[in-house]
């Protein structure tokens, strides 16, 4: 009985909360890509390079001596118009042809390869490993966790809380989702939706560039950081349904869960390709995810 | 029939080419990773290489010709690395050609150097595959094999550590695999019980999911084969997740260095490790190369930078034995070669081309690696079991 | 009766002159490359030869790509996924099997044929992006688990796959010799790529251009868009794993990253910059992907930004690619010629 409880406080549950920080940061990933989707149908391939662009702009920032704390903040507001901006020169360019899903996949996809490059021409290739903000461990219940993790699992509820709060307790959320259900109805009631889409896209680009900056201190800053990051986000968008805030917030926690404790058992390797075969099943039976999409109730 | 003809033109085109000159400079193809997770590796090497060919060049060259490098980054990929290499031999034409650090690119550039009739010399790469069973004729290695290594650690770890319980972390490739076969025999055979493997992917981040396994095992002592920017993270998480200091750390000659152990810090302190070189060697020859390091790069060398400096000495010695660049006079001067490097005499072992060189056990105390205990080269190197020459 | 004839013959006639003007397109490669062959043979060359004949195998991995994208509308992100089960099916045949070319292709073939048919159930259920996704999806499942499994050297790959020679009855062909090779790899292509274009023409192929056109409509005509999918998916897996086999016959050795994202996205800004729908572009597409590389990788490491900028052209200005635009005017001048005759 002991031993059981022994390796419940000391195997377990340090692997169960630190799957949690693994799940908060995908899920905020996630959460940028599924709302794009939601709206505008687009696939952002570029959404990784979007991320890795908010960690650099933070390093770049924090180089300077503007302070970690006032960077999350500052970061978000710079991507949201590089969002916008994208969306009104990029997207846009293609939105209205016939096979704008194909086009918009392609031109994020040229997109990211780009970026991949001027990161590396900007700040060469090798990873800058950010001092942590919140240095130091604590220990709860006699298992250490480092502070920052628990900050991070902390700040990426909060954000989650306050992207739901934005999309379903606010009127600028429901004009996203009367845009996400029928553009034109939503349209002919006065929603400008132009400006909802760019808005949006800007929005989720800005969590995105979020994300980079708060989990830059784990994962290191490098020109191809947002590759090892988006499949796992892709595969949480896609099994909690494309669109769906809901799902991949389930979603999220749920994979991230299944990796961390399958680790236990399996080699860590192994947990990639397991979340990835549970997104092909998915894809296969039910395509349409967890939850229904955005604007869809 | 006309397609035969074009054929037949076209190859006897090429039977006309081969021949590689035997005047003007020595070329030397270095195909090291600039940049990833092995960057400061491939620095190391390339610092060895600089100092020693300048001081080759000062005293008149290599058989009355002039040493030249020409860099090419590996990227720690085997893939790139034969890519590059292929250039440097069919575009750039070197007469030799070293530098690769990653197993699998040592084992895939041994291959190319075979089908380019010329040879090549890993400075950095532990696998014992490379002088074992997958030796090449064409391949030599200077500096000091998984197998070495091990047998300097476990022969400190049955005095220190009898009968521990071993956890192995090791990267998942050919290295990785290599050195984990390699001290878990070793440490077996004096007693050690394992208690589990696990292997995570070379330049991986977040090593915070592979701690569950370890949690789970409860080793009193954990071994690592990571490298380069790798142990930094490895060993930086390791202690803040509170695991450093609840086991011994011991590891690979390349986990924890001179190069990377300022970014490690604190937690490197207390590693134990086998290796064939230590800045600490208390030598004349030795003495004069770290200064000298010192002094043209502002830093100190690690067993790469020590090797990488050796490997141009090898070279020099073999082709004034040889007399000429000519590959297949060039590898019958390698085989039973013996020269001096900074380390002490190294003997090239014809049967396998491994060098045999002594081995230390060493410990990180205060940010140096302080020797242990010794084990001469001869006891170390183990049989030679290459079967391919 | 007799208007339908002459609206018939007027069909058949435009046609002929399409598949007129694509024929003459790859005609025109062929005759650079040839160009290419006797300019590197003279010069004693050694590294470009084999640099072409790598381009060539990876447009032959595009065409499968544009024999989905541009014939069937399937978006395929995960092609690699076959072109690299090809190379290593191919890669352990001749090192454990037999060191035979005809042994690799045919097991290659037969191998190709099984899991293209499998991949192909799971795959064609999915529509527009969502067949993008699983592909995508599919590609990086068999990646990881290629590189994780030790049996088959994991992240390592296969190094030692002997050189061969491939034995054609008359003469034989040393994949070694780079010219020899180099030849052998564009008839081997020209092959593929007169299969696609004979595809494409039957009866079934024509369906897969109706699936394109509006998917919904075409069983009313009878005909099961299921199956014509699944055929066209099996098709283009044979295509990029046949072109996969020729791999460890170049290199010596097979990699895990064969099979990764990057090589199925290289493949599809082939055929975007080549032009999609027109067989004959992936050659162009990956020509102008390897002397870029090559051309710019003499000025500076960062080629792919001016790749991805291209690319990103292509798709908002040139949707058809270099081919869309040269096959109009081959097209005219086929008609020209034919209008003479």
């Amino acid at each position: 009985m002991n031993e059981l409880i022994e390796t419940l406080q000391f195997v377990y549950a340090p692997q169960v909360v630190n799957g949690l920080a693994i799940g908060v940061a995908v899920i905020l990933m996630a959460l940028g890509l599924t709302i794009i989707f939601g709206l505008l149908d687009v696939i952002n391939m570029a959404h990784g390079e979007f991320y890795a662009l908010g960690a650099y702009l933070g390093i770049t920032l924090v180089a300077k001596g503007v302070s970690f704390w006032v960077c999350l903040a500052l970061v978000p507001v710079v991507m949201a118009g590089i969002g916008y901006a994208t969306e009104r020169m990029l997207i846009q360019r293609v939105f209205h042809t016939k096979d704008r899903h194909i086009l918009t996949l392609l031109l994020t996809f040229g997109l990211a390869i780009i970026a991949e490059d001027v990161f590396k021409l900007a700040y060469g290739p090798n990873p800058y490993k950010p001092d942590s903000p919140i240095p130091g461990a604590s220990e709860l219940l006699g298992v250490i966790l480092p502070n920052y993790r628990l900050f991070l699992i902390a700040a990426g509820t909060a954000i989650i809380v306050a992207v739901w709060i934005v999309v379903y307790r606010t009127s600028l959320g429901a004009m996203v989702r009367a845009a996400a259900f029928d553009r034109h109805m939503a349209s002919s009631l006065g929603v400008p939706v132009e400006r909802v889409y760019a808005g949006t896209f800007a929005f989720g680009v800005a969590l995105a560039g979020l994300s980079g900056v708060l989990l830059a201190p784990i994962y290191s800053v490098f020109p191809t950081m947002g590759k090892d990051f988006i499949l796992m986000a892709f595969s949480v968008v896609i099994v909690g349904g494309m669109g769906s805030i809901k799902g991949a917030v389930i979603a999220g926690l749920v994979l991230t869960q299944i990796q961390s404790i399958s680790s236990l058992y399996i080699s860590p390797v192994w947990s990639d390709p397991l979340v990835f075969g549970i997104m092909v099943l998915f894809l296969m039976v039910r395509p349409q995810g967890l939850a229904g999409r955005l604007g869809h109730g | 029939m006309k397609r035969l003809t074009i054929i037949a033109a076209v190859a006897a085109a090429f039977a006309a080419t081969g021949a590689y000159a035997q005047s003007g400079p020595i070329k030397i193809g270095v195909v090291t990773p600039l940049t990833g997770t092995y960057a400061g590796i491939g620095q190391q090497v390339k610092w060895g290489i600089e100092m020693a060919v300048k001081e080759i060049n000062d005293k008149g060259g290599i058989l009355g010709r002039k040493v030249e490098t020409i860099y090419e980054d590996e990227e720690a990929n085997p893939n790139v690395a034969v890519q590059k290499a292929e250039k440097l031999f069919q575009v750039s034409k070197v007469d030799f050609l070293t530098g690769t650090v990653n197993s699998g690119s040592t084992l895939a550039v041994g291959q190319v150097a075979e089908r380019n009739a010329r040879l090549a010399a890993t400075t950095v790469s532990f696998s014992d595959a490379i002088t074992g069973d997958k030796c090449s004729p064409n391949m030599f290695r200077v500096n000091a094999k998984a197998g070495m290594q091990s047998a300097a650690l476990a022969e400190w770890m049955v005095k220190e550590k009898p009968n521990a319980s071993v956890y192995y972390l090791g990267p998942d490739y050919e290295m990785g695999r290599s050195t984990v076969a390699a001290f878990k025999a070793a440490a077996e055979a004096k007693g050690a019980k394992s208690v589990g493997e696990v292997y995570a992917p070379l330049d991986n981040k977040d090593y915070s999911p592979f701690f569950g396994q370890i949690r789970a095992a409860r080793p009193q002592v954990l071994y690592t084969s990571v490298a380069g920017n790798d142990t930094v993270r490895f060993l930086s998480q390791l202690s803040e997740f509170g695991l450093a200091k609840q086991m011994q750390i011991v590891g690979a000659a390349g986990s924890v260095t001179a190069q990377n152990m300022g970014a490690i810090g604190k937690a490197a302190e207390g590693y134990v490790t086998g290796a064939a070189y230590s800045g600490e060697i208390d030598t004349p020859a030795n003495k004069k190369f770290v200064a000298d390091f010192k002094a043209a790069w502002k830093a100190d060398p690690d067993l790469y930078g020590v090797d990488s400096y050796g490997v141009m000495y090898f070279y020099k010695a073999a082709a004034e034995k040889a007399g000429t660049t000519d590959t297949d006079k060039l590898r019958t001067a390698m085989r039973g070669l013996e020269w001096q490097t900074p380390q002490g005499k190294k003997t090239m072992r014809a049967g396998d081309h491994q060098a045999i060189q002594d081995m230390y056990a060493v410990k990180v105390v205060n940010g140096k690696f302080q020797i242990i205990s010794k084990v001469p080269g001869e006891a170390a190197v183990g049989a030679d079991t290459c079967t391919k020459f | 009766m007799a208007e339908a004839a002459i609206l018939r013959n007027a069909v058949e006639a435009t046609e002929r002159i399409a598949r007129g003007g694509r024929n003459l397109l790859a005609g025109i490669f062929v005759a650079i490359a040839l160009a290419f062959a006797v300019f590197a043979g003279m010069t004693g060359d050694t590294f470009f030869f084999r640099l072409a004949t790598e381009a060539l195998i990876f447009a032959g991995l595009a065409l499968s790509v544009d024999l989905l994208l541009g014939y069937t509308g399937l978006l395929s992100l995960g092609q690699a996924l076959f072109f690299g089960f090809g190379a290593y099916v191919s890669g352990l045949v001749l090192k454990n099997v037999a060191p035979s070319f005809w042994a690799a292709i045919g097991i290659t073939l037969a191998a190709t044929l099984l899991v293209g048919t499998i991949a192909g159930i799971i795959s064609i259920r999915a529509r527009g992006v969502y067949f993008a996704l699983i592909t995508f999806g599919l590609a990086q499942v068999a990646f990881k688990v290629v590189f994780n499994t030790r049996e088959i050297g994991g992240s390592d790959g296969i190094i030692g796959i002997p050189q061969i020679r491939a034995e054609f009855g008359l003469f034989s062909v040393d994949t070694q010799s780079p010219a020899g090779f180099f030849l052998l790899t564009l008839a081997f292509m020209m092959l593929l790529y007169a299969g696609c274009a004979y595809l494409v023409q039957t009866p079934a192929g024509r369906l897969l251009v109706a699936i394109r056109t509006n998917e919904s409509r075409v069983p009313f005509l009878g005909y099961s868009p299921w199956r014509a999918k699944l055929f066209a998916f099996v098709a283009a897996a044979v295509v990029a794993a046949l072109s996969g086999s020729l791999y460890p016959m170049l290199r010596g050795l097979v990699s895990p990253e064969l099979l990764a994202f990057q090589i199925s996205g290289n493949a599809v800004i082939m055929v975007v910059i080549g032009g999609v729908g027109t067989l004959a572009g992936a050659f162009y597409g990956s020509a102008i992907l390897t002397m870029l590389k090559s051309v710019i990788g003499t000025f500076t490491e960062y080629h792919l930004i001016v790749i991805g900028a291209l690319f990103m052209l292509s798709v908002i200005f040139f949707p058809k690619g270099l081919a869309g635009y040269a096959l109009p005017r081959l097209e005219r001048w086929v008609a020209r010629r034919r209008g003479r005759a």
